[in-house]
């Protein structure tokens, strides 16, 4: 059962940064996958403020060579934009994955942001995107890196009053992209591990390579001393195999061994090792 | 408490809803509409869902006050025990009914994917309903009679 709330149903953003301003115990809601599950399992908050139908969060478009995707898109939406499947490519092949076809037409990117899982598929490609959010309020508005938005497992930034309103990625014309993750299952399960991956190449060479790796760290990273490694390199194995190595590595840095890397430190190294070999 | 006015399976409803009401409940107990089923109430078994604009939705999350203004069908939307659709037909032709808790939310999925799809492979199939749960027959009749019906629709128009 759900505790009891007051929902309220604004229709533009200023009407609902005001409420969020004033209300108490407010929380907010779109497509509702987290957050009536959390409620539902023992959460409470006495306000809730649904911005399903606030006009100015919805919808994809370009801005000055920015994608701009406001933050009540679905998942659904996502997976089937030729916008993203010709210049974020990584991205709409995640959204595809999250969840069952319910959870994808209800959930939205906005809410898979601001959750903050260290498992939502969609953060990966966005981190290989140089996403970064529009975050407001009634006293104003802030940008910050989804590097920074994410503080911890489950937690974020945001502060009290503050509504996530959109996200900005940077399409990356002439990079092969990809996602590719492993789950209990193929479908309708939570990745245990996932690999975003944006790739240029010239003539044997890696120019420009982009990696964020998902479910393995307490946030997903990007391991950027790999990508300045491989900035110029040779595409061959042993460059490869140099490459894989330092990202185990990195993992290790950061989190310490974990009993789970007897079966996730392989995978790490097969999905590594085929994002850059193909 | 809200006053909402949507479409249910083809006819103007109007509906007063508490705030932390979920349709699952509205479609239940105030239309009377008891093939949206409650399973895991948690978004994770598919027994509740229903079509919101053709598109499959777990009821068990969403908030009532959401569907204002929108179209709601539900497993009454397809046929009735005298004309059945041809999906309901195939499930019953195929066995793909056991126990019949999921076969409700199973056949929506299946009906908003044949909405879009007329010709759907077997991937394409399973994908469509991988947000519902079957614990009895498993999938295998399950895949086979959306196949069939698809088959048949296709015939037919």
């Amino acid at each position: 059962m759900l505790p009891e709330f007051a929902s309220i149903n604004p229709e533009t953003k200023e009407e609902a940064l005001a409420y969020l301003a004033c209300l108490e115990d407010v929380r907010v809601i779109a497509g509702g996958t987290d957050l009536l599950v959390d409620l539902k399992r023992g959460g409470s908050c006495s306000n809730v403020v649904d911005v399903m139908n606030v006009a100015g969060l919805k919808g994809l478009s370009v801005a000055g060579g920015d994608i701009v995707i406001g933050s009540t898109v679905t998942h659904a939406a996502l997976s089937r934009s030729t916008l993203l499947s010709d210049a974020a490519r990584s991205l709409s092949v995640a959204c595809g994955w999250i969840g069952s076809p319910q959870i994808r037409n209800m959930g939205t990117i906005g809410g898979n942001l601001v959750n903050a899982s260290p498992a939502a598929d969609s953060i990966p490609p966005l981190l290989v995107h140089d996403a970064v959010l529009s975050i407001e309020s009634k006293a104003g508005g802030r940008e910050e890196a989804l590097e920074d938005f994410i503080v911890a497992p489950y937690e974020t930034s945001l502060k009290p009053g503050e509504l996530l309103t959109s996200v900005h990625i940077k399409g990356l014309p002439g990079y092969r992209e990809g996602y590719r993750r492993i789950a209990k299952r193929a479908a309708w399960a939570i990745s245990r591990l996932s690999v975003a991956w944006a790739v240029r190449e010239a003539d044997g060479r890696f120019i420009d390579v982009r990696l964020a790796i998902g479910s393995c760290t307490p946030m997903p990273f990007r391991p950027r001393n790999v990508e300045g490694f491989l900035r110029g390199k040779e595409k061959d194995d042993s460059t490869i195999g140099k490459a894989v190595a330092m990202v185990i590595g990195e993992i290790r840095r950061i989190t310490g061994d974990r009993p789970s890397f007897v079966y996730k430190l392989p995978v790490v190294k097969d999905l590594v090792q085929k994002a850059l070999r193909d | 408490m809200k006053k909402i006015s949507f479409i249910l399976n083809g006819k103007t409803a109007h509906a007063e809803v508490e705030d932390n009401e979920v349709l699952l409940r509205t479609l239940r107990e105030r239309f009377d509409m008891k093939s949206v089923k409650e399973g895991c109430g948690l978004g994770e078994c598919g027994t509740c869902t229903v079509l919101i604009d053709n598109e499959p939705h777990y009821s068990c999350l969403t908030l009532a006050s959401k569907v204002n203004g929108r179209d709601v069908k539900t497993v009454e939307h397809l046929g009735n025990a005298g004309l059945l659709h041809p999906l309901q037909e195939a499930f019953i032709s195929s066995g793909a009914v056991q126990c019949g808790y999921c076969t409700p939310g199973m056949l929506l999925s299946a009906y908003s994917l044949l909405m879009k799809n007329g010709d759907p492979d077997d991937n394409e199939i399973k994908e469509a309903i991988s947000g519902n749960l079957c614990r009895c027959t498993g999938y295998i009749q399950i895949v086979e009679a959306i196949r069939n019906a698809a088959g048949i629709c296709k015939h037919q128009s």
